[in-house]
This record gives structure tokens, sequence and C-alpha cells, in this order.
């Protein structure tokens, strides 16, 4: 066993660290968000420049291949800056939902678009009654015509809905209950959207479908595939989103610990205090343990078997959103007022924590889901690192 | 990165596990897993003269030392197929902690006097660091030797001395020299608790037993041969016999074993017409306590592979020991739980040793479990308080 990284790994790493100090200050984060679409186009190209967005689509489809571990260090770093940008989203979530599509070449296009970052795409699949991503059933449906599909329905919650240039809808196929994706474009006549802010900074839409006409080629996979292809990239989603919390709260311990040396109060800095220290060294635990939890799911990604995939990042999933909760949560504490105010970072690292428990299922569906192999005592053991 | 075992690693595993199947008989395990502290004395020393035999004793010393000379990995599989095997603990301070000073520090004629023994777990060890006014301001500690001819006269009192009733040897921490900083004065000295002098007290504790003790020194004459290295050199031994302690302050072992623990209790336990264990709200705190040792247990391996971090190892381990010492104390909160009132007998040692006698009324899992939560109580104060473990990620990783 060993945790060492390669060359490329470390240059990956390096090269994401010195794109977020040097051209994603908070600043310019706060910048960014003036655009209508609640991130940067100029940003999102310089990502695809760096390859960032090629990392997760295989090399066979002109993507990098890189590893789940590959995927958490990029991500760490991007966490530290709160990137804004949709890289999970398009790069990461739709992009492993093309990957069934029986078209070849519409799909071989549009991950090139990713890959060259002249495209967003967007994951349409909540509806009213969902709480979150892992649920599959759908009210929309999609009925075939003759030259292919109409799809009605409403769709709730599209994260970076009205940037994307492309949906990725999910609908049930009427008349054979069938889980189904489709590909829709973001002109498509007969989709009404609904646009707004979240408390990140970002936007996310509400889009109803009314009879949209789509090609017999929008269908991307139906049935069981449909729905493996959906839980798998939102096993990715989660890692990746898990991997740029962990950054968030190196970042903020980063924060925090010069805060607390060079703010003097009754005489002393701030850092002399045993109760802050402790409480630092709380934080410092808490992020400890959930990059831990990214090995252990990092692990499971590569045995390449979807049960020992969802356990784990289930597991990641709670303890890491437990875990940002505290430390930003804490950091918010630690430096008192001047925290929670709009102009500090350290409150956003919070709003961060926030939505990364809300997106693709919480901490209470994902605790469920890592006990789901829990059974009555008998003569097998529990997994661990060292058992599958 | 390789986070896989591979197939020599399961291939040590699998011998292993066939090696404690073949050695370990029913009555030992049922011992050992009922968890007494202190553990029977009599299947620990056996225990480790089988393992002695197999050459499996002391399985993180060089091979020249008679270890096993198995990477970290090994060890830890060792360990942890060991512990969930019910195979006794061994003592850790004969092979674990003052062994490896010993082979590092001590001098030929300490090599081949006591390093054998400890092998074979013909003599026990008593740690004596602690004082009545030293706990974890070690520094302070005032237990002095004086210098009177080839020997040392020593006078003071240690505390907190785990087992000291069972043990043959000790190694003491005592004062030889009042020097300008309180650590340089200390050195280490290795004392036959059998010598006149040497008092030890059993200490009754919150959990019903005498698992720790004090240890009184009234003018104890003391070779000066036994002293370990130079004089004054013990602040630096004692700071390298903690760091060979990095990864099992964990307790990962254990935790494991308590969840498997729990998971029987409350598969059998039944609360609304049902198994425990599948009621939501327990399920959701086991699983709960479950991802904490999952991620221990990958702190663990980090620590030990000394995975690359932006932040010192040592603030790592200390990591381990915080969260490995409070889970401790939240699982066997969770066992006590599991076992509902039952949980308020006191057992004592004859009985809880005993034969199960199939009554439904005490089922064979019931023993043991509240006599650890009580001793657990300590674990966020042995080896390190946790308050003194902040201290130093404080500083190793935000340099407070």
């Amino acid at each position: 066993m060993n945790f060492d990284l390669t060359d490329e790994q470390r240059l990956l790493s390096d090269s994401a660290e010195r794109y977020v100090r040097e051209r994603y200050s908070f600043e310019e984060r706060r910048h960014l968000f003036k655009d209508a679409q609640g991130f940067s186009r100029h940003h999102w190209r310089a990502f695809a420049e760096m390859g960032w967005l090629a990392l997760d689509i295989p090399e066979a489809l002109g993507g990098l291949g890189g590893t789940g571990h590959d995927l958490v260090l990029l991500m760490e770093q991007l966490g530290a800056g709160l990137v804004a940008e949709p890289v999970v989203d398009t790069a990461v979530l739709c992009a492993r939902l093309l990957l069934p599509w029986g078209e070849p070449a519409l799909r071989e296009q549009l991950l090139e678009q990713v890959i060259m970052g002249e495209v967003v795409l967007a994951l349409a699949h909540q509806e009213q009654q969902m709480r979150h991503e892992y649920e599959f059933e759908v009210s929309t449906k999609a009925r075939a015509v003759a030259n292919g599909w109409t799809l009605s329905g409403v769709k709730h919650r599209i994260f970076h809905g009205a940037g994307a240039d492309h949906w990725v809808v999910s609908a049930e196929i009427e008349g054979t209950g069938d889980f189904a994706l489709f590909l829709v474009a973001r002109q498509t006549a007969g989709a009404a959207l609904e646009d707004y802010e979240l408390i990140d900074g970002t936007r996310a839409a509400d889009i109803s479908f009314d009879h949209v006409l789509l090609p017999q080629s929008a269908l991307i996979a139906r049935g069981d595939v449909a729905q493996q292809t959906l839980e798998t990239a939102l096993d990715y989603a989660v890692l990746a989103t898990s991997a740029a919390c962990l950054g968030s709260m190196e970042q903020v311990m980063a924060l925090t610990a010069d805060y607390l040396k060079t703010r003097v109060q009754y005489g002393k800095p701030l850092a002399q205090f045993q109760a802050l220290q402790h409480r630092m060294a709380e934080m410092f635990v808490e992020t400890d343990q959930a990059r831990s939890m990214l090995f252990s799911a990092v692990r499971a990604f590569e045995t390449g078997d979807p049960v020992q995939r969802g356990l784990a990042v289930s597991g990641a999933k709670v303890i890491v959103a437990r875990a940002q909760y505290f430390v930003s949560g804490q950091g918010i504490q630690l430096h008192g007022a001047i925290g929670t105010t709009d102009e500090y970072a350290v409150g956003h690292h919070y709003k961060a924590a926030v939505v990364y428990d809300k997106r693709f299922g919480d901490s209470e569906f994902h605790l469920d889901r890592a006990n789901a192999d829990l059974r009555l005592a008998d003569d097998r053991r529990l997994r661990g690192a060292l058992y599958a | 990165m390789q986070l896989q075992l591979t197939a020599e690693d399961e291939c040590f595993r699998d011998e292993v596990r066939a090696f404690l199947k073949a050695n370990l008989p029913a009555d030992v395990i049922r011992r050992t897993r009922t968890g007494m502290h202190p553990p029977n004395e009599d299947d620990r020393r056996w225990w480790n003269r089988v393992l002695h035999d197999k050459g499996w004793a002391a399985a993180h010393w060089p091979v020249e030392y008679g270890g096993t000379g198995w990477s970290h990995l090994h060890t830890h599989i060792f360990e942890y197929e060991s512990w969930l095997a019910g195979a006794p603990e061994l003592r850790w301070q004969g092979l674990r902690l003052l062994g490896p000073v010993l082979y590092t520090f001590g001098s030929a004629e300490q090599k081949a006097r006591y390093l054998p023994a400890i092998l074979k777990g013909e003599e026990m060890w008593a740690q004596g660091f602690s004082e009545p006014g030293a706990g974890s301001d070690l520094a302070s500690l005032k237990t002095h030797a004086v210098l009177d001819g080839d020997h040392y006269i020593i006078n003071g009192q240690k505390l907190w001395t785990t087992e000291g009733q069972y043990c043959e040897q000790g190694f003491f921490l005592v004062r030889t020299e009042n020097a300008d900083r309180p650590q340089k004065g200390i050195s280490m000295i290795i004392i036959d608790m059998r010598t006149p002098g040497v008092t030890v007290r059993q200490i009754p504790m919150i959990n019903g037993e005498g698992s720790t003790c004090e240890v009184f020194l009234d003018n104890v004459r003391v070779p000066c041969a036994n002293l370990l290295g130079e004089p004054g050199s013990a602040w630096s031994q004692a700071k390298f016999l903690l760091s060979n302690e990095r990864t099992s302050s964990a307790d990962l072992y254990k935790a494991r074993g308590d969840l498997e623990r729990i998971r029987i209790i409350a598969s059998n336990e039944h609360k609304g017409g049902q198994p425990l264990l599948l009621d939501p709200t327990f399920a959701r705190r086991f699983g709960a306590l479950r991802l904490e040792v999952e991620a221990l247990e990958w702190s663990v391996l980090r620590v030990m592979h000394e995975a690359p971090s932006r932040h010192p190892i040592a603030a790592c381990a200390s990591v381990l020991k915080v969260r490995g010492s409070s889970l401790q104390q939240k699982l066997t909160e969770l066992m006590v739980d599991a076992l509902g009132q039952r949980s308020l007998r006191q057992y004592r040692r004859d009985e809880a040793y005993a034969e199960p006698a199939g009554d439904p009324l005490w089922p064979a899992y019931t023993p043991g479990v509240t006599t650890d939560l009580m001793y657990l109580r300590a674990c966020t104060i042995y080896g390190g308080a946790m308050e003194v473990q902040k201290n130093i990620i404080a500083k190793l990783a935000f340099g407070f």
C-alpha cells in the first residue's frame, strides 16, 4: 500500500493550486457573480486550456481518462477557491451521462465541446416531489412520436440550468415505465425557463417542457442502463464535490490560523488563547478524518464494483458534510463578527457547506445508503479498509 | 498510489488467520473477548510464549533482535486479525514501549539480559513515569536517584503504573541531577520489582478492578549498570518511545472489535418485537460510528505509510489519539445502550470469566461491557491527555 503521487498528479494538483491562488482570489470570485450566468466563461475556457474539463472523460473519447484520485486532487484545489464554474455538473456528471449514448458521432462532438470549454451541460432531473438527485421516480413523460419524442413535465432545481447549452433531462417513457435520459438543447422550442439565484451566488432554474419535440437521436439511454449511468455519475459527482469540500476546509483553517495570529485582544494575539487553539485542533481532526474518507471512497471506486462504490462514497459524504459544517462554522466563530460579513471569505465557505450537504443527497440519505449492508450478526465481518 | 491489498498481502493474511484458528482455544477467546481490565494474566503469558515459538511475538521489532521484520502493513494485518480472532493482547510495556528503547539505546549487556525475556513473555514490565505531582507535566517529576558507589539509591513514588502487580521488572524515570531545564536531569533506569524497598499497591478503579498501581520506592538500591544510555538523556528516550506508538494509539483494532460486539448484542436484544439492530434510530447511531471507525482506519493507514500531507505527520498522529480515544468511549457507550438495563450489573472477575450458564436472563455477551465503559473513561487521559494532544496539534499544524 502506498499513498504517493505520481509526477503527473503532483503537476495537476500544483497547477490547480497556483491557478486559484493567482487568478481566482476571493475578490475575483465576488466579481464574477456579476455575470448573469453566475459563473465566468472566461475562467471556463481557461479550465479547458488547463485540461481540467477533459480529466474525467475516457481517453477513447478524447479525454484524459483520469482516475478517481486524479479527480480528487484537482477538485480539492478548486474547492479551496470555491470555484463556481460548473466543472462537476458539466465535465463529470453530465459528461458521464453521455457515455452510453448510441449516437457515437453526436456524443464525441459534444464531449469535444465540453473538453474545449465551448459548452456547459446541466442535469434536469429533479421534480417537485423529489428531495434530491438520487431519487429515480420521475413524472416527466416522453412519448414516442413519428420522428422522435415529445417531452412534457416540470423539472425543478436545475443547477446552472439557465447558463447551460444543453440539458440532460430524465423522463419516463410512456407505455413502458422505462426511466430514460434525453439530451435537450437550450434553444429548443417549448421549454419555459425560470432562473434564480442560489445562496452561494450560482444560479439554478425550473424548466417546464410542454410537448417539446425532440429528434430520435435525443435519447441517450433508457431502462436499467439509464438509471445505472445516472447513479454512477452521481457517485462521481459526490466524490468530486467531497474533494472540493476538503480544499474548502483547508482554506478555512489557513485563513483562521492567520487571523488568530494577527488579531490582538486582551493584549495578546488570539492564537495564544488555549480555548481557541483547541477549537482549531478540533477543526484539524475533522478535516483529517474527512480526508481519510476520500481515500476510502477512492479505493472503492478503483474496484469497479458499484455496490462498494456506493457504500463508500455515501460514507464519505456523511463524514465530509459534518466536518465541513463544523470547520466552516467554527471558522466564522473564531473570526468573530467579521466572519459573518459578505466581504469576508469564511462565511462563503459555510455557504458552500450548506450547498454541499443538500446537493446529490443529504446526510440522512447517505447515512442510510452507507449503512445498507448492515445485517444481523453472522460469521462475516463488516467491511473495512482491508475487507471488501 | 496503491490502496488495495496485493495478492502477497492477502496470502499473508490467510497465513495469519490459519495460525490463529489453529492455536486459539475457545476458552481463551471467550475470556479475552469479555474484555476485563486487566486481562487474564495467564492467558496473556501463555499466548506470548505461543507467539514466541512461532517467531511472531515482536511483530514490529527488527529481525536481528528477534522481531519479525514485517512491513508496517503486515504488522497492521497481524494485529487486526489477532484482535478480531480473540487473541489475548500482549502487554505493551515490554514489547512495544521499552523493547525499542532497549535495542536502540541499551548497552550490549542490557540487550542480552532483557530482550529475550521480553520476547518470551517471561518478564513483564512496569512503566514508572507518572507521579502524584507529575501527570501531563511529566518533567516536574520528583523521584530521585543519588549515586552511592556503583549503585543509585532511589526514593520517590510513582503512580498509574499499569498492571504493576504482575511485573517482574520496571523502567522508571528518575531525576539524577538538578539541571537548569527540568527535562535535562531525568534518566531512565531499570528496577527489578523484587528489590527491597519497592512496594506495589493496586488502586481500586471505578470499573470494579485494579488495573493500575502506585509504586513506592524507599531507598531502593539499583546498580548503575541499569541506567539506559547516558545520565540525563531520558527525555529524548521517552520521546522516542512515544513516537514508536504513532498509530497504535488509535486503538483501531479494538474499535473494529467493538463494532462487531455491538452488532452481536444488538442482533440479540429486541425492541418493539424486532432486533435492536434493525431499529432505524439505533441503526443510524451504529452507522455513524462505523463511518468514524472507517475514517480512523484510513487515517492510521495514512500515518503508517507517511502519506504526502501539507501538515506535519506528527500532527496527524496526534489526531489518531484524539479521535481514537473519543471513539473508544462512544463505542462503549453505544454498547452499553444496546445492552440496556442489564448493563447495570456489576460483574466480578470470576463471574465474568465463568463458563456461560445459558441463562436467558443474562446472555453470555453481558459481562465485561460496562466494565469496559468505566475503564475507558481513562483512555482520553492516559498516553497524553486529550487536551495535551490538542495543544500538540495546534502547535504543529498551525504554529501557535
